[in-house]
């Protein structure tokens, strides 16, 4: 017994060595933490996509530091669960830097990992604001989080001379946080929320709650939740005859609420990022993701792409792979030029500005609005 | 990766007793199996990186829970379908406790045990009395109970969930690395196992099994079927709840989203795939559950697809589950 | 609004939607009558209706434009399908089990359910499909209280629905067998009646109704999703549980007490919309506890 046993295990340490130990010299390893599965996949093979486009180019240019990027995916599939599991695969293979994060639910339990493991982390699109408690440092976020989302927000309702707004959230994380932070700063500001509601996901009858509504008045309506929901809401709305503005958060920007709204989302107002169609420097990018992927990129990809190649200014900039020279070279980032916009980080690695802008509905399709 | 002279047994005795697992009769060529399992589950961290011993503390974690759950479903033929209520209550326990109260972790878990006893007793108490699929039903609708709870209320941290929930540590000794976590749940999964089978061979298992066979004459045999369906949905609660807390200490973060319909529905799952009511058929079911979606990640997406359909090819072929039934 | 206009506009919300509940809780009720089976796979035939009257409705509007007659034809054509595949379904996974123990066929049912839904997640890639069809927002506009011609189609032809149900089976041979059925099977059989078939016919009416359920859902609220059939599969069992499960005239009250209990709930104060599914599960639940046999369901004894 105790032989085989012996044997065995010599067996199993060599099988292992063999099976997780390779790495070539010549290869930068970089992890793509994003969901390929679940309900989030087609955003999160979107952002793969585009990050693989940017390792691609930068490739073709000679690489980093003479170096070839590699890629690896962990699929977090947008559950905290299989978030983890990803984050340790990605930092078993022994990967140099990580880029992704989709969900802020699935990237939140991550960050302790990345953490402990002292990875480089560059978040493209999630934003809750609970990930900057949870960040040990070597997290940096690029996209503008909740905060900024509330500012533009508020601004664009004092514009409109807007008294008292009714919120509507689905109860996650991402949509419960927006809605908390709305609320937080409107009353601070002396101005009434009317209405707080929570609308549970997948129901398609709101006609009680739009009845409720619309007994309370409010000058405004903001759905801080997703588009396939917030298309019933609004469209439910409009139906019973509620005639002041709607508002929806970046969850919600998409063609599909348009499509299922119908002539109901005529007008409705979205606080968005960046996405791909009103970023003049993304020109060539979209030209390329079209050319390679033969369909249109989404909200996340233009992020995605800057995420990548700033990591790999970074990692030049650094001189090395050393995962502490990296960090150093993040944080220091300043006014490094991504498709997306100027990127440089506050004290809590958190993007420096924000990079909302806000859409109206016209004819069919998300416009800029002025 | 046996040694030679184990393989030629294993050949002389499947010879003997026909059948591809006939060797497995023979209870010494069956310890020797157990023995190199359990020698390969506690040498696996030297050898295996973060990633695989993630995996493996996952399969652990859900041993445990389909064990638990096991005695619902497969001991006492009740259909749970609201089982992440119980470990919902678990995790949260140790959650509000460890990071709001600064309660040391190990003192959380006397108390989740209590309150999933409470839990139990409050969902099991008034409802044991129905019929089967109306208890289906209610289980369901306590589930979804619980998960909006954890999602309104304020101490729960809302839908956001809780964040920052300590590690906990023994004699000064920090669990923290995934390594440990394998230790923790290899050791949880081995005590579901224990305990499994201890209840299973005792008056109250054999008591399960008579109300599950036959209800009437279950009663007129003097058992009173309310209180032994009760016992086994307090035992199952227990299971879950000690499971959550740990699940809290590990993820050191929890929120609503982990303990949907769709969670329950899943642990169902391990348990009826592998074989309600056999501590192996439960195991089995465990490691199919994690490891299919590790292995097929292009499948990933239909994977609860592809466990409904075995689900309904079983039911209607082979009730009795993948395990192999002993013959009696 | 006055308090009086939001009461009435309540009213009306919770017909409506307790119409589509009663279409739906009606095959539960048909099913678990005659053969005392909890069919959860009813909520993802409601689906399904949906998801077929959508691709029928999207290769008809090629010819037809966006018409009533369109919607109409994928509503006849999409609850054939349906009740067909809900007599297939019976015929294979149910057929079998129906001496095996309780626990077994549960388990059966729920994984046709799973079966049903992670399909058609598959098939559409788990999206959100959106209908073209774009039905107006004109109606009638009593004193505050507003209602499109839509909403009173949709009732209309809701109501039609189950006259023509409630007439199948009390003034019909088939209707007396399958109300002879649920008393007594055997008896039946003796009697000469073909237990087979009309156990077969129960659930291609059941099933069938619940796809125009799903169609008219679809075509009313404009998008459909894999995921759609849980929660109303859910609220359509509670409203037969209200109404008395086994009973029809049961489940089309019991359908339409839950719409308003549903839309009048969210008016409570402090409770708020956060809370209103625990408000639903709870009635379930008592009623399950306290009254299980519902208002209109007949004392059974019977333990299982």
């Amino acid at each position: 017994m105790r032989k085989s046993l012996l044997v065995s295990t010599v067996c199993g340490v060599a099988a292992g060595m063999l099976l997780f130990g390779q790495v070539h010299a010549a290869d930068l390893k970089i992890g793509i933490m994003i969901p390929t599965t679940g309900s989030e996949a087609t955003s999160g093979k979107d952002m793969e996509n585009a990050i693989k486009l940017a390792a691609k180019e930068i490739n073709e240019g000679g690489g980093v530091l003479g170096m070839n990027i590699v890629t690896m995916t962990g699929d977090d599939a947008c559950d905290p669960q299989q978030g983890t599991a990803a984050a340790n695969k990605l930092v078993s293979a022994d990967v140099a830097a990580v880029v992704g994060g989709y969900c802020s639910g699935a990237t939140l339990p991550t960050l302790k990992i990345y953490g402990d493991a002292n990875v480089p982390f560059v978040i493209c699109a999630a934003n809750s604001t609970k990930l900057i408690d949870a960040n040990m440092g070597n997290a940096f976020q690029i996209n503008s989080t909740g905060f900024d989302q509330v500012n533009t927000a508020v601004e664009l309702f004092e514009k409109k001379g807007i008294q008292k707004i009714a919120l509507i959230h689905q109860g996650d994380g991402y949509s419960e946080d927006l809605a908390k932070l709305t609320r937080e700063k409107w009353t601070a500001m002396g101005k009434e929320v009317v209405a707080y509601e929570v609308v549970n996901k997948g129901e398609q009858d709101q006609s009680a709650l739009v009845t409720r509504i619309k007994s309370k008045a409010p000058d405004a309506v903001f759905w801080t939740a997703y588009y396939a929901d917030g298309a019933l809401v609004i469209k439910q709305l409009r139906q019973a005859g509620y005639r002041d503005l709607i508002a929806v958060g970046d969850g919600s920007n998409s063609p599909k609420l348009l499509e299922i709204a119908g002539k109901a989302a005529e007008g409705v107002y979205c606080f968005s990022n960046p996405t791909v169609e009103y970023l003049p420097a993304a020109k060539e990018f979209h030209a390329k993701y079209k050319q390679t992927f033969n369909q249109e990129p989404d909200a996340y990809a233009a992020l995605a792409y800057d995420g990548m190649n700033l990591m790999a200014d970074a990692i030049t900039r650094a001189g090395s792979t050393d995962k502490d020279a990296i960090k150093k070279a993040l944080a220091e980032t300043s006014g490094f030029t991504g498709i997306a916009g100027p990127i440089s980080f506050t004290d809590k690695n958190t993007l420096a500005r924000s990079n909302f802008v806000t859409l109206i509905a016209k004819d069919g399709k998300w416009t800029l609005a002025e | 990766m046996t040694s030679p002279d184990s393989i030629s047994g294993a050949a002389n005795q499947a010879d003997g007793s026909g059948g591809p697992l006939g060797w497995l009769e023979s209870q010494r060529n069956r310890l020797i199996v157990l023995s190199v399992m359990a020698a390969a589950a506690m040498l696996l961290p030297l050898i295996a990186n973060n990633y695989v011993l993630e995996v493996m503390s996952n399969v652990w974690f859900y041993v445990m829970l389909c064990l638990g759950l096991n005695i619902v479903v497969g001991y006492a033929g009740l259909l749970d379908l609201g089982y992440a209520a119980f470990f919902a209550v678990g995790a949260y326990t140790t959650g509000i406790l460890t990071s709001q109260f600064g309660v040391n972790f190990w003192l959380t878990i006397p108390a989740a045990v209590l309150f999933s006893c409470v839990a139990g007793i409050v969902i099991g108490g008034p409802t044991l009395r129905l019929r089967s699929d109306y208890l289906a039903i209610v289980t369901l609708g306590f589930g979804e109970i619980v998960r909006i709870i954890a999602r309104n209320l304020e101490i729960t941290g809302g839908a956001s969930g809780l964040i920052g929930i300590e590690k906990p540590s023994i004699f000064g000794f920090e669990i923290s690395q995934i390594a440990h976590f394998y230790y923790v749940f290899l050791i949880l999964a081995v005590l579901a196992c224990f305990v499994s089978y201890r209840l299973q061979h005792s008056r109250l298992g054999r008591a399960w099994q008579y109300v599950r066979e036959d209800e009437d004459a279950a009663e007129a045999m003097g058992i009173d079927r309310v209180a032994v369906k009760l016992y086994a949905y307090v035992i199952g609660a227990i299971f879950g709840g000690i499971a959550g807390c740990f699940f809290a200490a590990k993820m050191t973060a929890i929120s609503p989203e982990t303990f949907t319909f769709q969670q329950s529905v899943l642990i169902l799952l391990g348990v009826v795939l592998g074989g309600m009511g056999k501590i192996p058929g439960v195991i089995v079911g465990a490691f199919a559950l994690v490891l299919f979606p590790e292995v097929f990640r292009d499948l990933g997406s239909s994977r609860i697809l592809v466990f409904a359909i075995v689900m309904l090819v079983i039911m209607l072929y082979r009730p009795e589950g993948i395990w192999p039934a002993k013959k009696s | 609004m006055s308090f009086q206009d939001i009461l009435l506009q309540q009213l009306a919300n919770g017909l409506i939607l307790g119409s589509f509940y009663a279409l739906v809780a009606l095959g539960y009720t048909m099913v678990y009558g005659i053969i005392k089976l909890l069919n959860f796979a009813h909520g993802d035939l409601y689906m399904l209706g949906a998801f077929i009257g959508f691709v029928v409705l999207s290769f008809l509007s090629a010819f037809l434009g966006d018409s009533w007659t369109g919607i109409l034809c994928s509503m006849v054509l999409s609850m054939i399908a349906v009740g067909l595949l809900g007599v297939l379904i019976q015929r294979v996974a149910y057929q079998p089990m129906l001496s095996a123990p309780r626990l077994s066929i549960l388990i059966t049912a729920l994984a046709v359910s799973m079966i049903l839904a992670n399909l058609v997640m598959a098939l559409t890639d788990g999206e959100y499909l959106a209908f073209s069809t774009d039905l107006g927002y004109d109606g009638l506009e009593l004193g505050n209280v507003f209602i499109t011609y839509t909403q009173m189609v949709l009732v209309g032809a809701a109501a039609v629905l189950m006259i023509a149900l409630y007439l199948f089976v009390h003034k019909t041979m088939y209707g007396k067998a399958m109300r002879a059925i649920a008393i007594d099977q055997d008896a039946c059989r003796l009697m000469g009646i073909n237990v087979n078939r009309i156990i077969a016919l129960t659930f291609f009416i059941g099933t069938s109704l619940a796809a125009s359920a799903g169609i008219m859902a679809g075509t009313y609220y404009g998008s459909i999703h894999f995921f759609m059939g849980f929660v109303v599969g859910l609220k359509a069992f509670t409203s037969a549980v209200i109404g008395g499960i086994g009973s029809i005239p049961g489940a089309m009250l019991g359908g339409l007490l839950l719409g308003l209990l549903e839309s009048y709930g969210t008016q409570i104060p402090f409770i708020g919309t956060e809370w209103k599914d625990v408000f639903s599960f709870g009635i379930l639940i008592l009623l399950l506890v306290f009254k299980p046999t519902g208002i209109l369901g007949k004392t059974e004894i019977e333990r299982m």
